[in-house]
């Protein structure tokens, strides 16, 4: 299977959504969105509190049925089956356990995940400057440490396409840096990316694509 | 990037998951105190006299067990939904019916295996006669995997809501009717002599496929449960 | 949705076009279940002959049976629509699924009652462990957890396809509870009474029976209708249709 991605040329469209909608008691959350994501790019998805960008990092994550439209996945309709493994998700809640220790958490991740190439657990934690907190049980960490904590699956991890949800919030600004230049290496390896933000984002690896969500 | 293989995502989820537990094992020995202290109630309730507590004890062990159980079933998943591991579970690059597999095999292991090793306790507590105490163990050990299997089901079910403990007791015995009947069948069989293998073999039997479908229905269950 | 689903079939499941259907066809409904039920009734009651046996405390069987009946029909109805209700996510279908809970258990519920009224005279008990109750028993309690799980969630569509799995997995529960109340009975040497006393009938019983069959099965769909067209205004309450009708547009 990695054989067939780096055969890959670049410009392909990874993620494409024609028509998407998404009803709450029949309510639109939101309507007709149609973008298409490349490799090597950025989306920045934007719009106001309620506008429906957790929904729809969570419909394209595939926890969340398709109400209407279609999504495409390397020019074929989006099964799970397919992407799975391609896609890494960070939503509000961050997928740690308290107890457990941020390398211990990091270690059942890579069980069901495998590692990327080149890295290893230590190196991801020391990234994301989480080194001396290794084995600090996860509950003990600051808000923002628990946020580079999950940060570090995203060093560690293999996967085409991120989605991050919020990745700016509860970060100081080394933090917010941080994350910028995990999107800017995951883009230069010809990742691709889609960041929800209700606020402005001051990005430096060129201009992102600026999804804006409409009811 | 080779993904891992199904034996290394496993033993990454059991784990994870007993080392949970141990982290808390206090909690651990509550469905073990649950059930001394309701067992002890029966004499009190009954009165201390031998042979009808001799009678009852089966099927009191059985029903004790059960409940503590289903005390212990809303733990499954509930931390697991609230910190957004389930999510990640999902979307990881495993089956999640395997996955969720190894979930309940810790629990079991951590629930339901201390309960089965106090059972002699209990079941000597209302003078179940010593001779009778391997049916009963055996019985136990094919009956509790059942429970956690199809809890499992129902807790994954129930995951998207709030109130969930009294429901789930609704939801649950009802289909735990048939293993208390025949658990309690082959313990009361082998008490009165009689042959005590077919009701064994009937819960080893559904055991089995429990085993196979359970996992795929909790699987299903849990993708109900998130899509919200 | 799909191809296999007949054309008409696919025009009916659309919520307004449902609804009209059922408001034109609930009155008739509802007339044919008074007028059969009021027939199967004089039958059972005035032209029926005493039972050799049991005398007049036999004719309960004309609601009790009935009912037992329509609490198995009701959970196989329930069980149908959620199956299509969770393949193709058919929201008619999610809608009868979830109004057919309450009413099949108060069919159960009515059976158990009835049922037990009759045991009393009979057996001289009000109870009694026999495989058909206990699996009665054991289905107002399937019943009675889909609705809870149903009601249990704030989004009323995830409710009803949590519930429309758990009414699948009950169906699979109901054969198994009773064969092991049997296997439990031959074990026990209980009583094992049978409910249908004779097992061959007189036709002066049959007729208002069979009767009373039809008359339940025209009650139920005439309450299926009326609750479903409720059940699809609330859920519906956005769309242009229920609007219509709100604004006193006559739709129907």
């Amino acid at each position: 299977m990695s054989a067939a991605l780096t055969a890959v040329p670049d410009h392909v469209i990874l993620l494409e959504t024609r028509a998407l909608g998404f009803y709450r008691q029949d309510e639109p959350v939101f309507a007709s969105l149609n973008f298409r994501l490349r490799a090597g790019e950025l989306g920045l998805i934007e719009g106001d509190n309620g506008s429906g960008k957790t929904t729809l990092m969570r419909i394209l994550a595939g926890l969340l049925h398709v109400d209407e439209g279609e999504l495409y996945w390397r020019g074929q309709p989006l099964q799970r089956e397919h992407c799975l493994g391609e896609v890494l998700f960070l939503g509000h809640q961050l997928g740690l356990k308290a107890d457990l220790s941020p390398s211990e958490n990091l270690q059942v991740a890579v069980g069901l995940h495998g590692y990327r190439a080149q890295t290893t657990l230590s190196a991801a934690l020391a990234e994301v400057g989480l080194s001396g907190y290794e084995d600090e049980p996860v509950r003990r960490l600051s808000a923002g440490q628990k946020k580079r904590a999950a940060l570090a699956r995203l060093v560690l991890l293999p996967a085409k396409l991120w989605l991050l949800d919020e990745p700016y919030a509860n970060l100081d600004r080394t933090g917010i840096a941080l994350v910028n230049r995990l999107l800017e290496e995951h883009l230069a390896r010809d990742g691709a990316a889609l960041v929800t933000s209700h606020g402005t984002v001051s990005f430096h690896g060129g201009e992102p694509q600026r999804i804006r969500m409409h009811a | 990037m080779s993904r891992p293989g199904l034996t290394t995502a496993c033993a990454a989820m059991l784990r994870r998951d007993l080392t949970l537990a141990w982290r808390r094992r206090g909690d651990i020995a509550m469905p073990v105190l649950y059930a001394l202290i309701v067992t002890m109630l029966f004499p009190f309730a009954l009165g201390p006299e031998d042979t009808l507590l001799e009678r009852i004890a089966g099927g009191v062990v059985l029903v004790t067990i059960l409940l503590a159980m289903l005390l212990a079933l809303d733990t499954m998943f509930s931390s697991d939904i609230e910190d957004g591991s389930l999510e990640q579970l999902v979307l990881a690059p495993q089956p999640l019916a395997l996955m969720l597999a190894m979930k309940i095999l810790a629990h079991w292991l951590t629930t339901a295996l201390p309960l089965i090793v106090i059972s002699p306790l209990l079941a000597g507590m209302l003078h179940l006669p010593t001779s009778v105490m391997p049916v009963l163990m055996l019985a136990l050990l094919l009956s509790t995997p059942m429970l956690s299997l199809l809890g499992a089901i129902l807790v994954a079910l129930t995951a998207g809501t709030r109130r969930s403990g009294m429901l789930l007791a609704l939801m649950l015995l009802p289909l735990c009717v048939p293993v208390v009947i025949f658990a309690a069948g082959a313990v009361a069989a082998s008490q009165q002599g009689l042959p005590w293998l077919a009701p064994i073999a009937w819960l080893g039997a559904a055991l089995v496929l429990l085993l196979v479908l359970a996992p795929l229905a909790c699987a299903a269950a849990l993708r109900i449960a998130l899509d919200a | 949705m799909s191809k296999w689903i007949p054309l008409w079939l696919h025009k009916l499941s659309s919520p307004p076009t449902f609804y009209r259907f059922a408001g034109a066809l609930r009155p008739w409904l509802l007339a044919l279940a008074l007028l059969t039920g009021a027939i199967a009734l004089y039958g059972g009651l005035v032209l029926a002959p005493a039972d050799y046996q049991q005398g007049d405390a036999y004719r309960i069987i004309f609601i009790h049976v009935p009912s037992a009946w329509m609490s198995l029909f009701i959970y196989g109805v329930m069980g149908f629509a959620a199956f299509l209700a969770l393949v193709w996510r058919i929201k008619l279908a999610e809608v009868v699924a979830m109004t057919s809970a309450p009413i099949g258990a108060a069919f159960t519920f009515i059976t158990l009652v009835t049922g037990s009224l009759w045991g009393k005279p009979m057996w001289g008990t009000w109870w009694t462990w026999d495989a058909r109750l206990t699996s009665e028993l054991v289905l107002l309690f399937l019943y009675l957890g889909v609705i809870g799980l149903y009601h249990a969630f704030e989004d009323r569509r995830q409710g009803a396809r949590a519930a429309a799995f758990l009414a699948l997995i009950g169906i699979i529960n109901v054969p198994i509870v009773h064969f092991s109340v049997n296997w439990w009975n031959t074990l026990h040497q209980g009583s094992t009474i049978r409910l249908l006393g004779p097992s061959t009938i007189a036709p002066g019983m049959l007729w208002p029976l069979l009767t009373m069959m039809l008359a339940t099965k025209f009650y139920y769909l005439a309450s299926l209708f009326g609750r479903v067209r409720t059940d699809l205004l609330d859920l519906e309450s956005g769309k242009d249709w229920v609007r219509t009708i709100a604004t006193g547009s006559t739709l129907q």
